[in-house]
């Protein structure tokens, strides 16, 4: 998988707003963290704050990759496949045959539904998959469910 | 018995869709269990706990009915409160026993009574419980495989226990517990009509078509007119006729026929087929079976060691005792499970029997086998023994341990045992070559690790590597633990390439081949950026093409 190339075929993003639920979603342990070691501090005093500043380096440093994080999950309808990857550091490409889908659920968090967006997960009989597409918007994701089940069922397969 | 399906010596073309055979699930209608289910279900605890009563209060039964009979009398011990309480009030004692026993055997008989199952042409339903009523249904074309299970008890008075593993967590249907020959009888049916189940549901297969690679064994075939009894295989022993038993049954009685059972309990099925494929040494799988072992008693070894230096004690042998009952009993229990092993080709699919007290029974219908993996732990190499072990659709929740009983599917074999049983999954397939060797004269030609591979797999860069051969992809992997994975392609369900930092700098990549869920995972690192890419479309064009020539 040449990078270069991959990304010059026609791969479809996820909405940019998707930032905002990623970000959230990952930050809200450490912050809870932070507000913990603060108030240890507050109440104790000592070396608590080396700890808090090691949470704030990792929070930001999480927010600063948040954008590349987002813009790397791609996914793309092939004639017989749907291609889905995602990651920065540790990337990983699935590709998966319609005729392979056993059912595709669409959910949404309390964060994605207030920026009208939801979550794709399409399910084989291998658990392994793991192809989750989220921060799509609703329509869309309906859309492409409505497809893909098309897709699939003219495809269809034995377990 | 003797209605069962007759074999066509002529070789005339069979009935092209026969109806259920034989006797009891012939009609739709509910059935019943063995009626001697609940003292199988629950008779060893039943027996336990009347036998620890008994114990507890022996002295007590002893003096309530001696002492009176006698009329001596015993000195009662008026330190126990117990034993008094029991003397003074002795009516009220043997009532409360007695009710207990009645409302068991009256709720065993209820359950019983209310324990249920039949089969028609689509479906197998059951359906149980006194109070809370349970319902399972399961349709017919996503059996995934029928297991005959005879544990020792039920065995001896002539039960047997049929699972019905359906496609899913947990979906499988328990008939616990049939008449031995019956369930036999009935698995044969279910398979059966399971085939035809599966045909009904898709459309025809146009008549010329290439060899149907998720059929993967080679004695069935999509068209019709095979599922019916097939004719016996040229050369092949030719199974007892169904009536053969039968005959048995009435000239020897019942012991006779217990006999039978026990001594070869699959001679009663109508689908018998050739004999076994791999003929199992009890030498080399006890062997094998210890050899296995002794890593554990290594760490066991240094552990304990370990302790007793710093300790300076000896008192830690003694707490380790039951540690190695434990693993002794381990591995007495998988040596005599694997003891009577057979595996056999049958037009129903792959038989696989086990077992030498409980024997089980089980079939895997064509197809439902999703990965293959010929393992060799590293103390096996100086014997040149083998693994194998299978990926299937099913798993049970029911059964923890259990539930991963079957993913072992030749417990140690020789190469050419290997090669017999991978060749029944995968016909056309010849992995004797493939085990070990060089890789230069291996065919299907595998592509291995680059040199820079070495970095990661400091022993099997030179072994890691994929071909594609036989409707399958094969990942060859290992130096000190070797081992050959197989994915039949028409069974993969989706391809995965990935990297992380350091194989990137490396231009390294790793691919995953995706099944259900289970003890072989087909994955392979340390390809380079090149290979890994070829293998990953590849795989997945050939799994779609798979996909397309048969669903």
């Amino acid at each position: 998988m040449d990078d270069d190339r991959i990304a010059a075929e026609d791969w479809h993003g996820v909405s940019p707003k998707y930032l905002w639920v990623d970000l959230v979603g990952r930050l809200i342990p450490w912050i809870v963290l932070a507000v913990v070691l603060l108030l240890v501090q507050l109440a104790k005093g000592g070396w608590w704050w080396l700890g808090l500043a090691a949470v704030l380096v990792i929070a930001v440093l999480i927010a600063v990759f948040t954008p590349a994080r987002v813009h790397s999950i791609r996914y793309r309808l092939r004639d017989d496949d749907l291609v889905f990857r995602r990651g920065i550091m540790w990337r990983r490409v699935v590709a998966v045959p319609y005729g392979r889908m056993q059912l595709i659920d669409i959910t949404r968090g309390p964060i994605a539904r207030t920026l009208g967006l939801a979550e794709l997960k399409f399910v084989t009989a291998a658990a392994a998959t793991g192809v989750i597409i989220p921060g799509l918007p609703e329509a869309e994701a309906e859309g492409l469910r409505d497809r893909l089940v098309a897709l699939a069922e003219s495809r269809r397969a034995g377990l | 018995m003797s209605d069962g399906p007759a074999v066509d010596p002529s070789g005339a073309p069979p009935p092209p869709l026969p109806p259920l055979l034989s006797a009891p699930p012939t009609d739709t209608g509910w059935h019943r269990l063995h009626p001697a289910t609940p003292l199988f279900r629950g008779g060893i605890i039943l027996i336990v706990v009347l036998g620890f009563v008994a114990a507890q209060l022996r002295d007590s039964i002893v003096q309530l009915v001696a002492g009176g009979v006698i009329g001596q009398e015993l000195p009662p011990d008026p330190q126990d409160p117990f034993d008094r309480w029991i003397l003074e009030h002795a009516a009220i004692a043997l009532a409360i026993v007695a009710a207990l026993i009645v409302v068991v055997l009256l709720f065993g008989w209820l359950s019983w009574r209310m324990h249920e199952y039949r089969i028609t042409d689509e479906i197998v339903e059951e359906r149980e419980g006194v109070i809370a009523r349970k319902h399972r249904r399961a349709r017919l074309d996503r059996i995934q495989g029928v297991d005959v299970v005879r544990p020792l008890l039920p065995r001896i008075f002539g039960a047997a226990r049929l699972d019905i593993s359906v496609a899913g967590n947990d979906g499988n249907i328990r008939l616990a517990y049939l008449g031995s020959a019956q369930a036999d009888r009935m698995k044969s049916d279910l398979l059966l009509a399971a085939g035809r189940a599966r045909l009904a549901h898709q459309p025809p297969p146009p008549p010329p078509v290439a060899p149907d690679p998720t059929t993967a064994f080679a004695p069935v075939s999509p068209a019709p007119d095979r599922l019916a009894p097939a004719p016996p295989p040229p050369g092949a022993l030719i199974a007892p006729a169904p009536g053969a038993a039968g005959a048995v049954l009435g000239a020897g009685g019942v012991l006779d026929r217990r006999i039978q059972e026990f001594t070869a309990p699959e001679l009663d099925d109508a689908l018998a087929a050739p004999g076994s494929v791999v003929h199992m040494h009890p030498a080399r799988l006890i062997g094998a079976t210890f050899l296995d072992a002794v890593p554990i008693f290594i760490v066991l070894a240094v552990f304990i060691a370990g302790i007793e230096v710093a300790a300076r004690s000896p008192i830690v042998l003694v707490t380790i005792i039951p540690v190695l009952i434990g693993l002794g009993s381990q591995l007495w229990r998988r040596v005599s499970r694997s003891l009577r092993y057979s595996i056999a080709a049958t037009p129903a699919g792959i038989r696989i029997g086990f077992g030498l007290l409980s024997t089980t029974n089980e079939t895997l219908p064509p197809g439902r086998i999703h990965a293959v993996e010929v393992s060799q732990p590293l103390l096996w190499r100086p014997f040149g023994w083998w693994r194998i072990r299978i990926n299937r659709a099913s798993t049970s929740a029911r059964n923890g341990a259990e539930g991963q009983r079957s993913t072992t599917i030749l417990p140690v074999g020789d190469v050419d045992d290997v090669a017999r049983v991978v060749g029944l999954i995968l016909p056309g397939l010849d992995v004797s070559g493939l085990l070990q060797g060089s890789t230069a004269e291996a065919t299907p030609a595998f592509t291995t690790s680059p040199r820079r591979g070495a970095w990661f797999r400091w022993f099997s860069w030179r072994r890691n590597g994929f071909a594609h051969g036989g409707e399958a992809v094969l990942l060859r992997k290992g130096q000190l633990w070797r081992s050959l994975t197989l994915v039949p392609l028409a069974r993969v369900q989706s391809v995965e390439i990935a990297s992380g930092p350091l194989y990137r700098a490396a231009r390294l990549r790793r691919v995953a081949v995706h099944t259900v869920h289970g003890v072989v995972r087909p994955r392979l690192g340390a390809l380079d950026v090149a290979d890994a890419e070829r293998m990953w479309r590849e795989t997945e064009s050939a799994t779609i093409l798979a996909m397309e020539v048969a669903p």
